[in-house]
Order: structure tokens, then C-alpha cells, then sequence
């Protein structure tokens, strides 16, 4: 679901859309029936029932003491106090701020470094072969992208041998049970799903920049990097903002991979906030601790996306 | 995103705050939980007979340990009625599933339990004290079903909450080529002499110790060894029975973590221990990639199998000459679930396992443990020079000296995977000090009881 | 515009090694899946016996038949009930604009960047209240639920660019608003349908959280739900559990190589295009 985020449509297609006076009522019958609702209702219905009634419930779970199984005792804020006190907790979130670095800086920066190289290599069959392998990642689930990675990162697996090639055997060592090492291994599995996705992403904007911005930028003695920064870093705007919401999404709402490639470990290294809402809730019983901790991060990505989301829109010509 | 925040008039922000708010009354009149009454049925009407009616178990066991599925293949061979279906995963999943899969209306009936106070307290897990009258169990020795009990709010007395497939012995494995490379002709007797074995494999190019520290702690291991020998055994029995001012914070526990910590720095642990399961360990050791494993007889079949003749075992060694052995030695424990819906067959299964000699036989051949039930009936022998052999005779040596305690791991429900486990790795690293060590445990273990 | 030679070729040695970052993972499994059972096998080295019938055998412990079944049911309970409902709902907000559609469309949105982390314990004592724990429903309910905010703005997206003229036209024929709906509108739709099925197929198929979380019996999960299964009970056996995660692999792989351009475009848009 980590590409689920769209963006709201742009201002270009509300304008197409409301092209004569008569949209204010173009179905005066449905409207007096209510028959409009009745295709709006479905979708509310389940919507209501399977996501806002339990968005609901988990703030309300946030203030209880709860276990799961017996009658829950109210306790007011608490929950939220221990989440914003508790050493381990709030360690569990900063690893989660960590991986915003390998999920979504790093693939962005190489992204836009390749798609300005390759700008437009990506058409003929060459492109599309590209595309596709880039595209894998994608289309794997996580859980496979996290068994593979802790294979290639495990003490035996394919980087340490590769690194006992070229003479660097004392630098192997079992990436993800290293204390030092283990979040950035967790990172990079997050950044080679998402690598592709931006790369393309960039190089399908950078497609549509019109090329005599760069003849102009040229004419002017633009070398490449005063060319990379006065056109095409602006004129991809939207395309960065949308590639740091989905990696950022991907990121603090990481599961799957530190699920299936660390468990959590070594010690609290590789944490966040999804897996020991999971654990909270369902291993150790603390249903309210665990949605304090749910609501926490839903905030906090909100946090973080809103004001991207502002900032790759504002004031775009 | 940005439309709704941007474009929204406040108007209808405040609208939608006041929809939201409408269905959090809708929802909220009620606690969590309030409608949800437990139903632990107590009627005492158990039956002993296991009938003709079809009948297919639910069976929830550990990947890697074949003696479940060896026993209930044999069941089934004796009673043709009863087909089991069997469904494994490694034991850190099993801890972290049980509570939710014996609380959901899928329970198994027969499940592979981590620890079981907590299991008890939510009223997920069958009384079996009515079969225990029924079938008789008191025949059995009390130690063996003592840590199987689970009174108020502690475990080793009250009523019985699970049996034994197999009761384990745990001590240390050792490689017999690598020991005699280094010079080791018997085993050591002492704790002292142990460390000297460690430190001239280690001078001799041997890894001294293949122990795994992933996702489970497994140098909790070593680490409860020692520390059983350097305080009184008892108190941590009575911490893991979670006894009334029971304490971790102790100069045993400390200056077996300080041991554990030194042993990490000499290097007597493998420099991936971190990254390294079970499986894996056993795979190293029997690749003869190291000198010692600490592990239970659960592995002994195996073990005998993969590397005949070059294996042996020994209960970890006393502080001094002559003392009293202490071991970890528990029930491979499997409970009846309250929600089970055949319990009477259930029962009748784990009768049958410690009574039967077919199954006693099995469990001591694929499980490599004392079968257990009652004290008349013969423990199966194993084949002569075999490390099956040796674990079968240290289990007796340990019933003996009486000097089997439980698994520190085993003292609530989350202190292994909450504590002792991520502890153990930072300490291991270097990233934690024994005095943080055994407060961070303590620390854990007084949050989960004043649950 | 021309790109410099030298241009071109540090581009394409660029995406080379991107290439091959990409693939290595996929070639480093096959490695290890081909190695006899019981070794632990090291990095990439080709071995000199491949075991191809490692895969048989995974297909056995993983019972694939079973999960295959389990997880195109699941597709078929999510995907036609959401791409329907969604496209209902894009048209009444986008097309029909029904009074108050602002403020649902609001409600949708709120769901949009919403962790399946902050709803999945209430889901589950919401699913344990209705029976359904453990069931294909479990999954199934709340994934239509989840997909809502992201499909009816996608759809809503789409209606508010179909000009208005057209649904004008139909009026004059004096024909229903379903007839509308289903004839004229939905036909036209086509594009942004399609892309949505794609998406909410490849969602459904790769949902690991709450296939979990809501079921307990790996054939009745989704196909990632599976492999996180299938790792839990084979995750210390590296041959067999790299043969198994291939042979999960495949059929995503298939459909994917299939349809790759659809799948692309569907994506990209997915993310960029509201």
C-alpha cells in the first residue's frame, strides 16, 4: 500500500472540469431522489465500518489499560505519557526517523542522479526492459524483498563473500545482527524496493520538461550541475514531493521487511513503531499502550507528509 | 491530502471534527472488553475413554522437534479414530502467537506452550487437575508436574496447566576431536576448569563456543549455568516462580553476567552470535566449527546421527569440587487449551504418551528425553556410546542430586523477548553493562507482575 | 536536443548497475535454492549438482496449490466488490456532486496516508465480535474498507474530468442515471479502471499485516501472508526457504511480465496522478 498515496488532483483538472454554469446542478432528478447518496454509499459504508469505526475505537483503546481479553481500566493520557517517556519507545520511533533517510533520501538523491543521466534512455525496447527490472521490487511483496536481503546479508551470504574477494574479509561481518550495522541493513533493503520506483518516477517527469528550458540554460553557458539545479531540480517538484510521501509512508509505517529480516533485534536496534505496535497488541497484551503508540505514528506521519505535500505544491506556476 | 487542509473552509473542518466525534460517542459507551465474558467452563465431568467417533486434533508444536509429530503418528497407528493435524513454526513465533491462536475460536487443542502464567490468568489454558485425579497422575514423582503448576498468580504449586512430551536436561555439548585436540580428556569439574578449556581453545585456533543469539537469546543458556552455580539455586527458582520478593538484582545473577561479559571480550563466542539461530548453531557444531554447544537432550538423537562417535555431554560443572549439579531441566511443555474442542481426547493423548511404552520408547529415541509418568515404569535405554546414552544418565544424575531448576526465559510471559533477549545481545556487543543487565531484567519482570 | 556520447554511455553504465543491484538478490536466492538440502550454502556459487527438485519439495511443505487457491479468492472478494464501489462512489462525488460530497470526499481523504498499523487491533476484535477471525472475510472486509480513500479519489479524479456536457447529452435521451452510469460512464472509465484493478490486485496479493494479524492458517492468507508463514516454519532450513520464496514469487512474477506496461503505468500514475 505504499504507493497508495496519490495527490490531489491538480488545479488544471478542476478548472477542465467545471467548464459550463449548468454544473452546479447537472442532475437536478438525482439530486431531488437522493439517488446521488445511493452510489456515494457503498464505498462510505464500508469505509465507515472497516476503517473510521476502528480509527475511532483505537483512540478510545488509547486511554484504557487494556489486555485484550478482560474488562479494561480507564487511565486518561498514560498511555501517551509512557510513549513520549519510555527510553525504549521513543528509541523505537527514532529508528523509525532513521530509516526516513534510507527509504527516501537515498533513493530520491540516486534517483535524480540516474534519471538526469539517463533523461531519456528509458523509451525503445532498451527502456523497457529497464523499466521492468526496476519495477520488480515493486511488485514482490515486502516479506520476499526482506528473505532475500537476509540472505545476501546474512554471515555466509553474497555481500560478505564479495567483500572477502577484494581482500575487505575484515569488514564482513553478519550485517543484521550487528549492533552498529543492523538499521542501516534494514535501510538499504527499504531503499532497493523503493530505488526503482523513484528513478522512474523522475525520469517520466523529466520526460515531459520541455527541452528548450535546457537549450535556453545552455545558451546561457549553464554547465550540467547549474542546469541540473536551475531546471530540472524546479521543474520536477511534484515528482520529489510525491517520491518522499510514498518512501516517507514506506518508511515510518515499516513492517513487513524488519518483520522478516531482524525480528526487531539486535537488542532494540531495528525496532519501529509498527512492529512493536503488533507486539504490544498481541504478544504482550498492552492493547491500550499499543494504540497510544498506533495514534502517535499516525500523527507523525501526518507530521512529516502535510507540510511536503505544501511545500511540491505551493506556488508552482 | 493537501486539498483537504488547504482547500477546506474551517467550516466544514469543524464539521467533519463533530462527524468523528458522534461516532466516538456511538462506540465509546462501553470499556473495552466489558462485554467480553470469560467462559471457562469447570464442570468436573471429564471422560477417560477415548471412544470410536472420528476424531481430528489440533495440534500446535516446533518446527525442528520431530517427537510431536513421531508421537501423534504412533497415536494414530494405535487409534485409527484419531487423526491429528498438525500445525509447526520455530518456538519464537509460537511465543509471540500463542496468546492471539488460543484466544481465537481456531484454538488448537494441543498446543507447544511457552510460559504459562500469563496464558493462565487470561483463562486460556484447560485446568487439567480433574484428569489428574482421573488418570491417576499422582503416581507420577511431584517434581516431575512441579513447574506444570500455576497457582495464585505464581507457578510450582497450585493446579496443573500442562505435561510433559519428553522432560529435558540441558548442559553442554562438546565436539570429542576438538577436545582432544586441545588436550580436553574428561570433562571438566570445576567452573574454573572450564574457563581454562575455553581460553587454551581459544589460544589453539578452536572456536571454544558455537552458541546462537538471535531472535531467542540462546547465551541465556550459559549465562543461567552459571549463574545456578555461583548463589543458591533456590532463589532463582523462586524468581522464575515469581515468589514474593523474589529478585534478578543478585550477586549470582551479577557475576554470571559479568562471566558472560568476559567471555564475550575473550572472544569465546562466535563474532556473528548476534545474527545466529538455532539452527544455524547446530549446523556449525556439527560442521565441527565448534568446541562446545550448550543445549538441551533434545538434540541428542540428532546429534548422534550427524556426527556419530564424536560427540559428547556434561552437566555444566560445579563452582567447586564436589558440588552439587544444578541444571535447567523442564517439561517440553504442551497444554490443553480452554477453547480446545476435544479435551477429553487431548488428555487421553498426553496419558497415553507417558504410560504407553511404544511412546515412551519414541520419546526417548527421537526426543532424547526422560519420557516422564509414573516412577514404576522402566526408562526406555538408549544404544550403548552414544550421546543419547550420556544425556539419559545426567537427567538421572540431576533427579538424583535433585537439582533441576526451570528456565530463567521461562518466568513471565514477556521477559524473554522483552528483556532478556535484547539485553543479552547489547550486553554481548558491548552496549550494556552486567549491573544494567540485571536491572533491565528485574526492571522488565516487576512491570509484567504489577500488571 | 541531442545527448553527448559520453552522456549516453555513463547514463546506460549507470542504469547497468542499477540493473544489476536489482537482480542480485533474485540470483543469490536461486544460488541458494539449487544447493543440496541440509548445506549451508555461501553467497553466489553456482553449484555443481543443482537440486531442481528443491523446488518440489517446497512445493509440497508449502502447500502452493492451497495458497494459490486462497490467495485468487481473496482477489476475487476484494478487487470487483472495491473497483465497483469506488467507481460508484467517483461518480456520485465527481459527476453527480451529491450535496455534502465535499465533506465525505474529506472523510475519504483523511484515510489517505492512514497506516494499516493504527486499525489492525480494533480489526481484530472487530473481526473476533463478528466470528470471522481466521476466515478469508477477515482479510477480505477490511481491505475493501482500507482501499476506499485511495480508490474513490482515484476514481472521484477521474468523473471530475469527464465534462459534464456528456452526462447533459444523456439526460436529453431521457435515460436513468444508472443507465448513464453503466453505459456511457463506465465504458469511458475504462482507463482509470483498469489501472485501479491492477493496483488493488497487486495490494491484495502482497498484504502481509493484516493476513497475519486476522488468520492463523497460512492457507487461508494472502500469498505474502504465506511466505511470512512459510519463513516462520522453514526459516532455519536457507535452501528450502529460498526455494519456497521463489516458488511464491512466480506467480506475481508471471502475471507481472504479462502485463508489465499496464503494471507500470498503473503505478506511476498510482503514485503521481491523483
Amino acid at each position: 500500500m505504499t504507493s497508495a498515496l496519490g495527490s490531489a488532483p491538480t488545479g488544471r483538472d478542476d478548472r477542465r472540469a467545471r467548464p459550463t454554469p449548468t454544473r452546479a446542478h447537472p442532475f437536478p432528478w438525482a439530486r431531488a431522489a437522493g439517488t446521488g447518496w445511493l452510489y456515494v454509499l457503498p464505498a462510505l459504508v464500508m469505509y465507515a465500518v472497516f476503517v473510521l469505526r476502528p480509527l475511532v475505537l483505537t483512540l478510545q483503546y488509547s486511554l484504557y489499560d487494556w489486555n485484550g481479553i478482560g474488562v479494561a481500566r480507564w487511565v486518561g493520557l498514560d498511555n501517551y505519557l509512557t510513549v513520549f517517556t519510555d527510553s525504549d519507545l521513543l528509541k523505537i520511533i527514532g529508528n523509525a526517523m532513521v530509516l526516513i533517510v534510507f527509504f527516501s533520501f537515498i533513493p530520491v538523491a540516486l534517483g535524480l542522479l540516474v534519471a538526469s543521466m539517463v533523461r531519456r534512455i528509458t523509451t525503445g525496447a532498451f527502456g523497457t526492459v529497464v523499466r521492468t527490472i526496476l519495477f520488480l521490487p515493486q511488485v514482490i511483496p515486502l516479506v520476499a524483498a526482506g528473505i532475500a536481503w537476509s540472505w545476501l546479508l546474512s554471515s555466509n551470504g553474497l555481500v560478505n563473500q564479495a567483500l572477502r574477494a577484494v581482500g575487505l574479509g575484515g569488514v564482513a561481518r553478519a550485517w543484521l545482527g550487528d549492533f552498529d550495522t543492523a538499521l542501516p541493513a534494514v535501510g538499504v533493503i527499504g531503499a532497493w524496493v523503493l530505488l526503482g520506483l523513484c528513478t522512474i518516477l523522475l525520469v517520466t517527469g523529466m520526460s515531459k520538461i520541455d527541452p528548450a528550458l535546457y537549450e535556453a540554460a545552455r545558451l546561457d553557458g549553464a554547465g550540467p550541475v547549474r542546469e541540473f539545479l536551475a531546471v530540472t531540480l524546479p521543474s520536477l517538484r511534484q515528482e520529489i514531493g510525491v517520491c518522499l510521501t510514498v518512501t516517507i509512508i514506506a518508511a515510518l509505517a515499516s513492517f513487513d521487511i524488519v518483520y522478516i529480516s531482524t525480528s526487531g533485534g539486535p537488542g532494540l536496534q531495528t525496532t519501529v513503531p509498527g512492529l512493536e505496535i503488533y507486539r504490544l497488541a498481541f504478544s504482550q497484551r498492552q492493547v491500550g499502550l499499543a494504540s497510544a503508540l498506533a495514534v502517535v505514528l499516525m500523527l507523525l506521519v501526518l507530521a512529516c507528509v502535510l507540510p511536503i505535500q505544501r511545500l511540491s505544491r505551493g506556488e508552482k506556476p | 491530502m493537501a486539498e483537504l487542509l488547504t482547500k477546506f473552509p474551517r467550516r466544514r473542518t469543524v464539521l467533519l471534527a463533530s462527524l468523528l466525534a458522534v461516532g466516538m460517542t456511538a462506540t465509546a459507551c462501553s470499556a473495552p472488553g466489558e462485554d467480553r465474558s470469560s467462559t471457562q467452563k469447570s464442570d468436573a465431568a471429564v471422560k477417560t475413554e477415548l471412544g470410536t467417533d472420528p476424531i481430528t486434533l489440533e495440534m500446535y508444536a516446533e518446527t525442528g522437534f520431530p517427537l510431536a509429530k513421531a508421537l501423534a503418528d504412533e497415536f494414530s497407528k494405535q487409534h485409527s479414530n484419531v487423526k491429528f493435524n498438525i500445525r509447526e513454526d520455530q518456538f519464537t513465533v509460537i511465543v509471540e502467537n500463542a496468546p492471539r491462536v488460543m484466544a481465537s475460536d481456531n484454538s488448537p487443542d494441543i498446543i507447544r506452550l511457552p510460559t504459562m502464567v500469563d496464558l493462565v490468568k487470561d483463562d486460556l489454558l484447560k485446568n487439567l487437575d480433574p484428569y489428574f485425579t482421573a488418570y491417576g497422575w499422582d503416581k507420577f514423582p511431584a517434581s516431575q508436574l512441579m513447574q506444570l503448576r500455576v497457582g495464585e498468580n505464581t507457578r510450582g504449586t497450585g493446579s496443573l496447566y500442562g505435561m510433559g512430551l519428553g522432560y529435558s536436561v540441558t548442559g553442554v555439548f562438546y565436539n570429542k576431536k576438538l577436545a582432544s585436540q586441545i588436550g580436553m580428556t574428561q570433562p571438566p569439574a570445576t567452573v574454573a576448569e572450564f574457563e581454562e578449556l575455553l581460553a587454551k581453545a581459544k589460544t589453539g585456533g578452536v572456536q571454544p563456543i558455537m552458541q546462537f543469539n538471535k531472535n531467542t537469546a540462546g547465551i541465556n543458556f550459559p549465562h543461567q549455568a552459571l549463574q545456578n552455580q555461583f548463589g543458591d539455586p533456590t532463589q532463582v527458582a523462586d524468581w522464575i516462580f515469581q515468589k514474593p520478593g523474589a529478585t534478578f538484582d543478585t550477586p549470582a545473577a551479577l557475576k554470571a553476567t559479568q562471566t558472560i561479559q568476559k567471555w564475550a571480550q575473550a572472544g569465546y563466542f562466535t563474532k556473528d552470535a548476534n545474527a545466529l539461530d538455532y539452527a544455524g548453531m547446530v549446523g556449525e557444531f556439527q560442521k565441527g566449527n565448534g568446541l562446545f554447544m550448550f543445549n538441551g537432550d533434545w538434540e541428542s538423537a540428532n546429534l548422534d546421527k550427524s556426527m556419530p562417535g564424536n560427540v559428547g555431554f556434561f552437566l555444566f560443572p560445579t563452582e567447586s569440587p564436589g558440588g552439587k549439579h544444578v541444571a535447567m531441566s523442564a517439561p517440553n511443555t504442551f497444554g490443553v487449551s480452554a477453547k480446545a474442542k476435544n479435551p477429553d481426547a487431548a488428555a487421553y493423548f498426553l496419558n497415553w504418551v507417558h504410560t504407553n511404552a511404544k511412546a515412551r520408547e519414541i520419546s526417548v529415541t527421537v526426543g532424547g528425553s526422560s519420557p516422564g509418568g509414573p516412577s514404576d515404569l522402566p526408562v526406555p535405554s538408549a544404544a550403548p556410546n552414544t550421546v543419547l546414552a550420556e544425556t539419559l544418565k545426567a537427567s538421572q544424575q540431576l533427579g538424583t542430586e535433585n537439582g533441576a531448576v526451570d528456565f530463567t526465559a521461562n518466568a513471565t510471559g514477556g521477559i524473554f523477548a522483552a528483556a532478556i533477549t535484547p539485553e543479552m545481545q547489547k550486553l554481548i556487543a558491548g552496549q550494556q553493562t552486567p549491573e544494567g543487565y540485571v536491572k533491565a531484567v528485574q526492571a522488565e519482570y516487576q512491570k509484567e507482575l504489577s500488571r | 536536443m541531442n545527448l553527448s556520447r559520453r552522456e549516453q554511455l555513463t547514463g546506460r553504465v549507470f542504469l547497468i548497475a542499477l540493473i544489476v543491484v536489482t537482480l542480485l538478490p533474485f540470483v543469490s536466492m536461486l544460488s541458494a535454492a539449487l544447493q543440496p538440502r541440509g548445506t549451508v550454502p555461501s553467497g553466489l556459487e553456482w553449484p555443481s549438482d543443482p537440486q531442481w527438485g528443491n523446488f518440489a519439495d517446497a512445493f509440497t511443505a508449502a502447500n502452493m496449490g492451497a495458497l494459490l487457491r486462497s490467495s485468487l479468492l481473496i482477489v476475487a472478494g476484494v478487487v470487483p466488490v472495491s473497483v465497483l464501489i469506488a467507481t460508484m462512489a467517483g461518480f456520485g462525488l465527481g459527476q453527480l456532486r451529491v450535496p455534502g460530497g465535499r465533506i465525505v470526499f474529506g472523510l475519504f481523504l483523511l484515510g489517505l496516508t492512514l497506516p494499516f498499523e493504527a486499525v489492525v487491533t480494533p480489526l481484530y476484535y472487530q473481526m473476533q465480535d463478528l466470528g470471522l477471525l481466521n476466515t478469508r472475510w477477515a482479510i477480505i472486509l477490511p481491505l475493501i474498507g482500507l482501499y476506499m480513500p485511495f480508490a474513490v479519489f482515484w476514481m472521484r479524479a477521474h468523473f471530475t474530468n469527464v465534462p459534464v456536457e456528456l452526462s447533459e447529452a444523456a439526460r436529453v435521451d431521457g435515460s436513468s442515471t444508472w443507465q448513464l452510469f453503466w453505459r456511457v460512464q463506465v465504458p469511458l472509465a475504462r482507463p482509470a479502471i483498469a489501472s485501479l484493478t491492477i493496483l488493488m490486485f497487486l495490494w491484495t496479493w502482497n498484504q502481509f499485516l493484516l493476513a497475519i494479524v486476522l488468520v492463523d492458517d497460512a492457507t487461508k492468507r494472502t500469498m505474502a501472508g504465506a511466505l511470512g508463514a512459510f519463513q516462520g516454519q522453514w526459516g532455519t532450513d536457507l535452501v528450502l526457504l529460498c526455494a519456497g520464496s521463489l516458488l511464491i514469487l512466480t506467480p506475481t512474477l508471471i502475471v507481472f511480465l504479462i502485463f508489465q506496461r499496464q503494471f507500470i503505468k498503473a503505478l506511476i500514475q498510482g503514485s503521481v496522478k491523483g
